[in-house]
C-alpha cells in the first residue's frame, strides 16, 4: 500500500521572469528592525509628556450608580481626568462602510467611555493621565465606582430569547445573512444520504508581540496628531467624529505595526489619545499592558455552525442547509461583515447547485468581537471541512475523491451566485501538500497517527460594494533614485517591501534605490485599511499604474536618446538599454517581459551604446526632467465596485477575487493523555504571484503556526462574562518547539487580480491549518471531536468513545 | 500595572538576612523574583522591604558527601540541570528541570524560591519526594529540619514562619540501581505549567522484585503529593506489567484535581504506569542512579 499522494498536474499557465519580482531580496524594513532602530509605537517620547491609563469596568453588566473622580482629579501630577460625563456626546463609530456615501449601521457606534451602563469586562470608564505612569496608575485607584450589578447575558443562544437581558437594540440582534440558491427541499431529496453535524468554535486573542500604543499631540497648526500602530490611518476620520471636529484636523501617522491579525483595525487607544492631548495641551502617551490588551480588544467570534448536507452515493453534493450563530460580544464593531465573510464561504470552496444559509449575530455582556485573520473564514472552514470528511466517512469513500468530485472550478460560482473567475487550484494544492507529508509514521499502542487535510477558499479586498480604492505617488529623484509615498499601514507582513519591489521592477532599478514613506494620513496619499488581505492587491496596483506614467515618460526619453523606438527600450538595473541593441557582455534582463517584445532585429542601432549597457538611468532622468516630462505619479487603483446583495437570496458578488489552497497534517494523538503531537505539517496555496517568495513563505509559515494553535491550544475562556485567561500564562499560544516547520509549497498561476497577476495570502495562510488538524485527529481515533481546540480532555473523551471504531482504509 | 514602591535589602550574610526578616514587618525574601515580581506587578502581593537572597553564600552550591546530596535553596534550575553531581544522583531531579519553563526563566528561577511558593504545579517538588528530601530551615532562633513533604501542607501554603528562610534541600543518595523517571504533562513544550507531573524513583533486586518504590505527583492535586497505597502494593513484588497497572491505578487515587478536571486522573494511571514499565526497564539492565 502506497502512502503517497500524486500531485495533480499543473494547468498549463503563463508566468513571465521578471527582474525584481518573484526574488527574495532582502526587505526594506529588515534592517531597522534587526538593528533595533525601527522606533515602534510604544517606543516614542517626547518633550514635556503626560502619561495615560484607562479604568475600566470590573464587571460585565452593571448601571453606574457613583463614579466619582474627584480624588483622582485631586492627586497631585494628575493633570486630567475624564468620564463619559465629559463627553457626552463622543460616540465611536463601529461600522466602516468604505467609501460608498452610505449611512453607517443603525446602532453600530458605542460610547468612547461607558455612560449610564456597563456592558462588558473591560469597557472604558475614565480616563486619565498625568505626569508619570506611576501617578497615572496611583489615580485610578482613586477613583470611586459604585455599580448596581444587573442581570447579563452571557451566550448568544440566551441573547436571543424573548427574555434575554438587552445589550443591543430591542432583540439583541446585530446582523443576519440570508442566502437562497437554487431549492434546498429538492436538493435534499435528490440525496442519497443526509449528514448532519454541529460545530463550534472559542473566542481567540490575536497575541501579537505589540500591545496597542501611542502618543497624541497637537502640532503648531492645531492637528490632532497621533503616532499610532495601527491596520487603519483612516481612523483620523473616527476620532474626528468622536471629538465633533473637522477631519483636516486630526492626523494619524502609522508606525511599523508589531502585529495586528485584526486587532488593530478597530480603533484602540486613538481617540483617548486624542481626547487627552486635547484637554491638556500637551503629548500624551498610552501603552496597554498585555494584560490590557486581552481586556480590552476586540476577539475572534465564537461560532456555532450546523451543517445539513445531502449527497449522493456518488460523491457529489445535492444541497447544503447551514445556520451560524455568532457571539458579537457588547458592541457591534466588524460582526456584521465577519458574518457575512463567514456566510458567503460557508459551504467551502465547492460547486452546490442548492443552498440555504441563515446566519444570525447576537450581542451578549462578553468581549467584543470583530477582525482576526480570516475574518469569519476560519470559522466557517473548520465546519465545511470537517463537515466534508463527515460525509466521507457516511459514504466510504476517499475525502480526496470526495473533494475533487465537488470542488470549485473557474467559472463555476459560489453560494451567492459570484462567479469564480480566476483559477481554482483545490485539487492542485490538497495533492501537494499530501504529497508532502511523505511516508506515514506508524502507530504505536497508545499513539494513533493520524493524518488530515483541509481545502479553503478565501477572499482578497474587501466587499466590492464598499467601493474600495487605493492611492500611491511614485516619483524618480534626479540622480536616478526613487520615492514612493504610499498610505499604507505595514503590519509585519511585507505590505511596504512589496510595493517597493513592485516599482523596482517597473522603473528598473536595483531594491535599495527605492525609498518609501508609509502610513501618515497627512503626508502619504491614503491607500485604506491593511486588513481583508487587500494591500498587495490594492496598493500594489496603485503603485504599478503610478510607476508606470513614471515609466513611460523615461522610456519615451530614452528613446529618443537611444534613437529607437519605445518598444525597443528596457530599464533594467540602473540603465534604460535598447533590446535589439543588447550585444555580448549586456546582463540579460530576464528571458521576457509580458508587454514588450523578446527581441527586434537591430536595424537602426546608435553605434555609441551598441554592445554596452546602454544609457544609464540618471541621464535619462535628467534629459526627461529637463524637457518637462513628467516624473512622477499619483495614481489611484479602484476595485469592482458592486451593488449590495439581493436582500432576499443573498445573490451578488461580495469580494474582488479568491485564493485557493490547501494544508496537510500527520498527528499523534496520545490515547490515554490526551496530547496531540504535529509530526508533520505542509500547505500549499496558489498565491497567483508571489512578489517576495521569502515573504510568501514567511506569511504561509506564521499562519500556519497560528492555525495550528488555534486547533490545539489557543482558546479566550470567558465565564459569565468575566475572562478567565487575562494574561500570556494562562492564554497560552504556540511557541517555535511546539511544532514542526511547515513545509511550504508556493503555487503560482498568475491569475489574480493583484499586480503581476497576485491573489492575496495574508489571510488565507491561517485558515486550513485547524480543520486539517481536526481531520486528522478524527482520522487518528475515528471519532470526531466537534469544538476547538482539541484540549486533553476532550481528546481522552475521544478515543475512548472511538476506542473500537474501524478505521476505513485510505490510500494516504 | 508597574511595580510598587518597594524597599530592597541586600544581606551580605544569612545572619543578617536572618535578622532582617525577624526585625522588620513585611520583609519577604526574593531569590529570582519569576514568581514574586509577577505576583508584586500584579498586586496580588505587597512586601514593603524585599530581601535579597540570591547572592547569600550558604544558600548557595550542589554539594555531596558520603551519603547525602545538598543543594542551597538558591541554586537555579540552570545550575541543577547542568549538575554532574545530580546528573550521577538524581536524574529524576534533572530530568524534572529540563522540563521547567524555558532557558530565561530556569536562569532566574530558583529551587528554594520554587519550594516556597508551593504552587500545585511545581515541578521541583515531586522530583524532591521522591529522593524523600528534606528542607532545612533557618531563623534567628535557630534552624529546623522538615521532610519536604510534611513542608508542603496545601496549595501555595507551606510551614515555614515568615521570618524563616528556606536554606537547603537534602536527600540521601538512592542505592546505585535505583532508577529515575519523569513526565511533565502540558499544553505545550516549553514555557508552561504542569497539567500533570509524574516522577518516580524505583529500585529492584537482581531477580526483578522491587525493593523500593516512591511515586509522586503535581498539579493533580492542591499540592504535590506521594502517591503511599501505589507505592506500598509494588515493595517486594515483582515488577510485572500487572503489578504495575495495579499500581498506576493506585496512584491516581492519591490524585484530586479541581472539579471538572477529572480527566487528570487517567492521564495520572497512564504515566505512571508508563514511568514504572520505564524505570522497571532501565532496572532489568542494571539501573542507573536515581
Ligand atoms: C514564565 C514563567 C514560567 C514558569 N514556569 C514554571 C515551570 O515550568 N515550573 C515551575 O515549577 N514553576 C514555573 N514558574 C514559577 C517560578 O519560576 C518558580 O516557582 C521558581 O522556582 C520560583 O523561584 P524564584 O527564585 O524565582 O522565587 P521568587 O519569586 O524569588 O520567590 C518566590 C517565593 O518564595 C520565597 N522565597 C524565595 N526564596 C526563599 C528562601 N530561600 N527562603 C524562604 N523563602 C523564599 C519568596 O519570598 C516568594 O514568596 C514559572 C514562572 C514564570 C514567570
Amino acid at each position: 500500500m502506497s502512502d503517497r499522494v500524486t500531485p495533480k498536474p499543473l494547468p498549463p499557465h503563463h508566468l513571465p521572469s521578471l527582474k525584481q519580482i518573484g526574488k527574495p531580496l532582502r526587505r526594506v524594513d529588515a534592517l531597522g528592525k534587526a538593528v533595533g532602530a525601527t522606533v515602534y509605537a510604544g517606543d516614542f517620547s517626547m518633550p514635556n509628556m503626560l502619561h495615560a491609563k484607562v479604568f475600566r469596568s470590573p464587571i460585565p453588566s452593571g448601571r453606574i450608580v457613583r463614579l466619582d473622580v474627584s480624588k483622582a482629579r485631586a492627586l497631585p501630577g494628575v493633570a486630567c481626568v475624564l468620564t463619559g460625563a465629559d463627553l457626552p456626546n463622543a460616540r465611536l463609530a463601529t461600522d466602516l462602510p468604505g467609501q460608498t456615501g452610505r449611512a453607517q449601521r443603525k446602532g453600530s457606534d458605542a460610547p468612547v467611555l461607558a455612560i449610564d451602563i456597563v456592558r462588558f469586562h473591560g469597557e472604558p470608564m475614565a480616563l486619565v493621565c498625568a505626569e508619570s505612569l506611576e501617578i497615572a496608575e496611583a489615580a485610578l485607584q482613586l477613583i470611586d465606582f459604585k455599580y448596581e450589578a444587573l442581570p447579563g447575558v452571557f451566550c448568544p443562544e440566551e441573547a436571543l430569547q424573548p427574555d434575554a437581558p438587552k445589550v443591543s437594540g430591542d432583540d439583541n440582534v446585530v446582523a443576519r445573512w440570508q442566502v437562497r440558491k437554487g431549492d434546498v427541499e429538492k436538493g435534499m431529496a435528490q440525496a442519497d444520504v443526509i449528514v448532519e453535524n454541529t460545530f463550534y468554535v472559542p473566542f481567540v486573542e490575536h497575541a501579537y508581540i505589540e500591545p496597542e500604543a501611542g502618543v497624541a499631540w497637537v502640532d503648531e497648526q492645531g492637528v490632532i496628531t497621533i503616532r499610532v500602530c495601527t491596520q487603519v490611518v483612516e481612523h483620523f476620520r473616527t476620532v474626528a467624529k468622536a471629538l465633533g471636529i473637522p477631519q483636516n484636523r486630526v492626523r494619524v501617522q502609522g508606525t511599523m505595526v508589531g502585529g495586528g491579525f485584526g486587532g488593530k483595525e478597530d480603533v484602540t487607544v486613538e481617540i483617548f489619545l486624542a481626547l487627552l492631548a486635547r484637554a491638556t495641551g500637551r503629548p500624551v502617551k498610552l501603552v496597554y499592558t498585555r494584560e490590557e490588551s486581552f481586556l480590552a480588544t476586540s476577539k475572534r467570534h465564537p461560532f456555532k455552525i450546523t451543517h445539513r448536507t445531502g449527497v449522493r452515493r456518488t460523491g457529489r453534493i445535492t444541497a447544503a442547509e447551514i445556520t451560524m450563530l455568532a457571539d458579537s460580544g457588547a458592541y457591534p464593531y466588524l460582526t456584521p461583515y465577519v458574518l457575512l465573510y463567514a456566510t458567503g464561504m460557508a459551504a467551502g470552496p465547492y460547486k452546490i447547485d442548492n443552498v440555504k444559509i441563515d446566519s444570525v449575530a447576537a450581542a451578549t455582556n462578553q468581549p467584543f468581537t470583530s477582525a482576526f485573520r480570516g475574518f469569519g473564514g476560519p470559522q466557517a472552514a473548520f465546519a465545511y471541512e470537517s463537515q466534508m470528511d463527515e460525509i466521507a466517512k457516511a459514504l466510504i469513500i476517499d475525502p480526496l475523491e470526495l473533494r475533487r468530485i465537488n470542488y470549485l472550478k473557474t467559472g463555476d460560482t459560489t453560494v451567492t451566485g459570484q462567479a469564480i473567475r480566476s483559477a481554482a487550484w483545490s485539487e492542485e494544492c490538497a495533492t501537494r501538500a499530501l504529497a508532502a507529508l511523505g511516508d506515514k509514521t506508524p502507530d504505536s499502542p497508545t499513539r494513533k497517527v493520524g493524518r488530515g487535510f483541509a481545502s479553503y477558499f478565501q477572499s482578497y479586498g474587501r466587499i466590492t460594494w464598499f467601493h474600495d480604492t487605493s492611492r500611491a505617488w511614485v516619483g524618480m529623484e534626479l540622480d536616478g533614485t526613487v520615492v514612493v509615498r504610499c498610505g499604507v499601514p505595514d503590519i509585519g507582513a511585507g505590505q511596504s517591501n512589496s510595493l517597493c519591489q513592485i516599482v523596482a521592477e517597473v522603473l528598473g532599478v536595483p531594491l535599495e534605490r527605492v525609498t518609501i514613506y508609509a502610513t501618515d494620513s497627512a503626508v502619504t496619499p491614503l491607500a485604506g485599511t491593511s486588513t481583508a488581505t487587500r494591500q498587495l492587491y490594492m496598493s500594489g496596483n496603485a503603485v504599478l499604474q503610478a510607476a508606470g506614467v513614471v515609466r513611460a515618460s523615461l522610456v519615451k526619453k530614452a528613446a529618443e536618446m537611444l534613437g529607437v523606438s519605445l518598444e525597443d527600450v528596457d530599464l533594467d538595473n540602473d540603465f534604460a538599454v535598447a533590446m535589439s541593441q543588447q550585444g555580448p557582455g549586456v546582463p540579460a534582463s530576464g528571458d521576457s517581459r509580458a508587454t514588450a517584445p523578446q527581441s527586434r532585429t537591430s536595424c537602426c542601432g546608435n553605434s555609441e551604446v551598441r554592445g554596452s549597457r546602454g544609457l544609464p538611468l540618471a541621464e535619462v532622468v535628467a534629459k526627461a526632467a529637463a524637457s518637462g516630462l513628467p516624473l512622477a505619479h499619483l495614481a489611484q487603483f479602484n476595485a469592482p465596485f458592486t451593488d449590495g446583495l439581493d436582500p432576499e437570496t443573498g445573490q451578488g458578488d461580495i469580494w474582488p477575487d479568491f485564493t485557493f489552497g490547501a494544508h496537510a497534517v500527520e498527528i499523534a494523538v496520545d490515547t490515554e493523555t490526551g496530547e496531540i503531537e504535529v509530526l508533520k505539517s505542509a500547505a500549499c496555496h496558489d498565491v497567483g504571484r508571489a512578489i517576495n517568495p521569502a515573504a510568501v513563505r514567511g506569511q504561509i509559515a506564521g499562519g500556519s503556526h497560528q492555525g495550528l494553535g488555534y486547533a490545539l491550544m489557543e482558546e479566550y475562556v470567558v465565564e459569565k462574562g468575566m475572562t478567565k485567561t487575562p494574561s500570556l500564562a494562562e492564554y497560552l499560544i504556540p511557541t517555535s518547539c511546539d511544532f514542526p516547520a511547515t513545509d511550504v509549497i508556493v503555487l503560482e498561476s498568475g491569475t489574480g487580480v493583484g499586480p503581476f497577476g497576485a491573489k492575496g495570502i495574508g489571510e488565507p495562510a491561517l485558515t486550513p491549518a485547524a480543520p486539517a488538524v481536526a481531520n486528522a485527529v478524527a482520522d487518528a481515533l475515528g471519532v470526531r471531536i466537534f469544538s476547538l481546540p482539541f484540549t486533553p480532555e476532550k481528546v481522552i473523551a475521544a478515543a475512548d468513545a472511538g476506542k473500537d471504531v474501524v478505521k476505513p482504509d485510505r490510500h494516504w | 500595572m508597574s511595580l510598587p514602591q518597594f524597599e530592597v535589602q541586600q544581606p551580605q550574610t544569612l545572619g543578617e538576612a536572618l535578622k532582617i526578616l525577624s526585625e522588620v514587618k513585611g520583609a519577604e525574601p526574593i531569590a529570582g523574583g519569576t514568581n514574586l515580581m509577577v505576583d508584586m506587578r500584579a498586586g496580588t502581593h505587597q512586601p514593603r522591604v524585599v530581601v535579597d537572597v540570591a547572592a547569600l553564600r550558604d544558600l548557595h552550591g550542589i554539594e555531596v558527601t558520603d551519603t547525602e546530596v545538598i543543594i542551597g535553596a538558591a541554586t537555579t534550575i540552570a545550575e541543577m540541570l547542568e549538575s554532574p553531581i545530580l546528573a550521577k544522583h538524581a536524574t529524576v531531579l534533572v530530568k524534572a528541570c529540563s522540563s521547567f519553563a524555558n532557558a530565561l526563566i530556569r536562569n532566574r528561577a530558583t529551587v528554594g524560591g520554587n519550594l516556597v511558593t508551593a504552587a500545585p504545579c511545581s515541578d521541583t517538588a515531586p522530583a524532591l519526594l521522591t529522593l524523600d528530601a528534606e528542607v532545612k530551615l533557618a531563623s534567628v532562633r535557630g534552624m529546623r529540619r522538615v521532610p519536604l513533604e510534611k513542608f508542603l501542607v496545601n496549595a501555595f501554603s507551606t510551614i515555614r514562619r515568615s521570618d524563616e528562610l528556606l536554606v537547603s534541600v537534602r536527600f540521601r543518595i538512592p542505592s546505585a540501581t535505583a532508577t529515575g523517571a519523569f513526565r511533565k504533562m502540558g499544553l505545550r513544550k516549553v514555557s508552561c505549567m504542569a497539567k500533570v507531573d509524574v516522577a518516580v524513583l524505583l529500585d529492584g533486586d537482581t531477580t526483578g522484585r522491587c525493593t523500593s518504590a516512591r511515586i509522586a505527583l503535581a498539579a493533580a492535586s492542591p499540592v504535590a503529593v506521594r502517591a503511599r497505597a501505589a507505592e506500598a502494593a509494588l515493595v517486594g513484588k515483582a515488577l510485572t506489567p500487572e503489578a504495575i497497572a495495579a499500581a498506576a491505578a493506585l496512584a491516581a487515587k492519591a490524585a484530586a484535581p479541581r472539579a471538572g478536571s477529572e480527566y487528570k486522573l487517567r492521564v495520572v494511571e497512564a504515566l505512571v504506569r508508563r514511568l514504572l514499565a520505564e524505570a522497571a526497564l532501565a532496572l532489568t539492565r542494571g539501573g542507573s542512579n536515581a
